[in-house]
């Protein structure tokens, strides 16, 4: 039994040329955004510290006022990457397996469309137009979020190799048990990597939510800006960079989870 | 066919010979009313708004009225970065107001009470960086509270002292997210009038979204605006008297470097000529123009100053 196992990574390992199956998931590298994440914050949190606040930074640098907004801040990314996914992928597969080109360009053209205007213009365009609030920013930022996960998902689906996809068809499947079973299991890396994407780009987008009452760092950035209280202004840009990292490493590490073994 | 290719060719000859004449007449900068400016040379600035960038041409062509060679740059964002630009010498000057200085460069958390305590104080604390007041227009762009006149008929509002009376869920209001932190903002302004909403009743907007927020009254019955905005008569919109004075003055005035006032002393005698004139009402009128009715700031100060018989 043991030697049967052996043999079989053996002949995988020569015939394919992959390292073992068995990725090292925790190894000392993975650790590093986190570690300098923390140090950052440490430092940041001993700089403001050491400073004597007026009244206008103290109403803004406490935590019951910077919790709220990181909570703010994260909903708006979260939610907002996670209709992306849900509107894009089936989007993704449904134009990646249209025939027609014209459809084609037409979703790809609004995709980039969303992502080449400018984020504020839309929020506030929305908020005019339409309404101020959470779920505006949440369309605004789902708009611009949605070209690279888009265009991700139909890379992933386009370069799954034809022979592997026609020996699929040879072996008696189904159009739809070729998609969920060799076509999407190989497009995953990519998918992910869009996703991983539209998720750095909400942190950053979801700054401009402040200009239409939908809170989040942006509320300090703005703030601090305005006013010339640097601590303020500081400490909303730090934490946007941060939650970032933090995200972009969470996402790392859930797509090398999900990820099929052997890609 | 040839003599009609011709002609456009002409034309265009033409035209530059003729942009070309008035380069050259323009480029001998006597004044049309005056040379005491001959020499200076430099850059009038303005913060990202109407009134700013009408400021801004105002003085700029009155400056080159008297002989002075200077344009006006409308293009940086934010007081803090027009402020900067002064004193790291990219700006000649520009206009600034009494409390912005006040609370924001030199970092003061209360105003000072009066218009003319607070052109004082600021006058005095910017003298130690160098940076010199002219003496101040009339204008005062101080926040103030609109609301849309019908909404304001039924509620029977006409000062801030009345909202505190009204039902909780009629006191909504649209504030700046700088105006939510700063001492003469929200906090100072819910203590001096008695107002206790909770947080949901105030929603955090742009400036630009609050006036026409206000106008919709979705968001919000009372909406923080500026004083002289050309925008409050065009939408309906009727501002709340400050009945206890809690707004500080934000009175505007010419600044510049101490160091170009002294060399050219007859800056303060012409901007002079037109300070006393800046009033918030014709500030409200020539702002109107600009946002309301879309005209170029550069031709509403020029239409402005000929009218007046100052350039």
């Amino acid at each position: 039994m043991m030697a049967t196992v052996t043999t079989d990574t053996q002949l995988m390992a020569t015939r394919t040329l992959v390292p073992p199956a068995r990725r090292r998931i925790f190894t000392l590298k993975r650790f590093i955004t986190p570690i300098v994440v923390v140090v950052i914050l440490a430092l940041l949190l001993w700089w403001v510290s050491s400073l004597e606040l007026d009244s206008i930074e103290q109403r803004t640098l406490n935590w019951n006022y910077i919790t709220l907004r990181i909570g703010e801040h994260l909903s708006l990314t979260v939610v907002a990457s996670a209709l992306v996914a849900v509107l894009a992928i089936p989007l993704g597969i449904a134009t990646a397996k249209s025939p027609s080109k014209v459809f084609r360009s037409i979703v790809l053209a609004l995709a980039n469309i969303g992502q080449a205007t400018p984020a504020v213009g839309v929020v506030i365009l929305l908020a005019i137009v339409w309404q101020t609030g959470y779920t505006t920013a949440l369309v605004a930022l789902v708009i611009y979020a949605f070209l690279p996960v888009l265009r991700n998902t139909m890379i992933g689906i386009d370069q799954v190799d034809a022979n592997v996809r026609e020996s699929a068809r040879g072996m008696g499947m189904t159009p739809m048990q070729v998609l969920t079973r060799i076509e999407l299991p190989l497009a995953v890396p990519v998918i992910l990597a869009g996703l991983r994407t539209a998720l750095v780009f909400c942190v950053g987008v979801a700054t401009i939510a402040t200009f239409i009452n939908a809170g989040g760092l942006g509320d300090m950035i703005v703030n601090g800006l305005k006013l010339q209280r640097y601590p303020v202004l500081v400490v909303g840009a730090v934490l946007v960079a941060c939650i970032a990292l933090l995200i972009d490493w969470v996402a790392g590490f859930v797509e090398d989870i999900v990820t099929p073994r052997g890609l | 066919m040839k003599r009609v290719r011709l002609l456009p060719i002409a034309a265009i000859a033409a035209a530059s010979a003729l942009a070309l004449a008035g380069c050259s007449t323009g480029g001998t900068a006597t004044g049309s009313q005056g040379d005491e400016l001959e020499g200076l040379t430099g850059q009038i600035g303005a913060k990202d708004f109407s009134e700013q960038f009408v400021l801004a041409h105002i003085t700029t062509e009155l400056l080159k009225a008297h002989g002075a060679d200077v344009e006006a740059n409308t293009k940086l964002v934010g007081s803090a970065n027009v402020r900067q630009a002064l004193e790291n010498d990219e700006f000649l000057g520009y206009w600034e107001y009494t409390g912005t200085s006040w609370i924001t460069y030199n970092g003061n958390t209360a105003p000072v009470q009066g218009a003319e305590e607070q052109f004082e104080a600021t006058k005095e604390a910017d003298a130690a960086k160098d940076i010199a007041w002219l003496d101040p227009a009339p204008l005062n762009n101080t926040y103030a509270f609109a609301i849309r006149e019908d909404k304001a008929e039924e509620l029977g509002v006409e000062k801030l002292s009345d909202i505190a009376d009204l039902p909780a869920d009629e006191q909504t209001f649209c504030i700046e997210s700088e105006f939510s932190t700063r001492d003469d903002g929200w906090p100072g302004l819910k203590e001096a009038y008695g107002i206790d909403v909770p947080d949901a009743n105030v929603a955090l907007l742009d400036t630009g979204v609050i006036y026409t927020a206000t106008e919709k009254g979705d968001d919000c019955n009372f909406g923080e605006v500026f004083q002289t905005d050309g925008r409050i008569p065009a939408l309906g919109l009727t501002v709340l008297e400050d009945d206890e004075e809690f707004f500080p003055v934000y009175q505007g005035a010419f600044t510049l470097k101490q160091e170009t006032l002294d060399e050219y002393p007859a800056i303060a005698d012409i901007i002079a000529e037109i300070s006393p004139m800046l009033t918030t009402e014709i500030m409200q009128e020539l702002n109107s123009l600009v946002d309301v009715d879309g005209e170029d700031p550069q031709d509403v100060a020029i239409d402005w100053l000929t009218e007046e018989g100052l350039i």
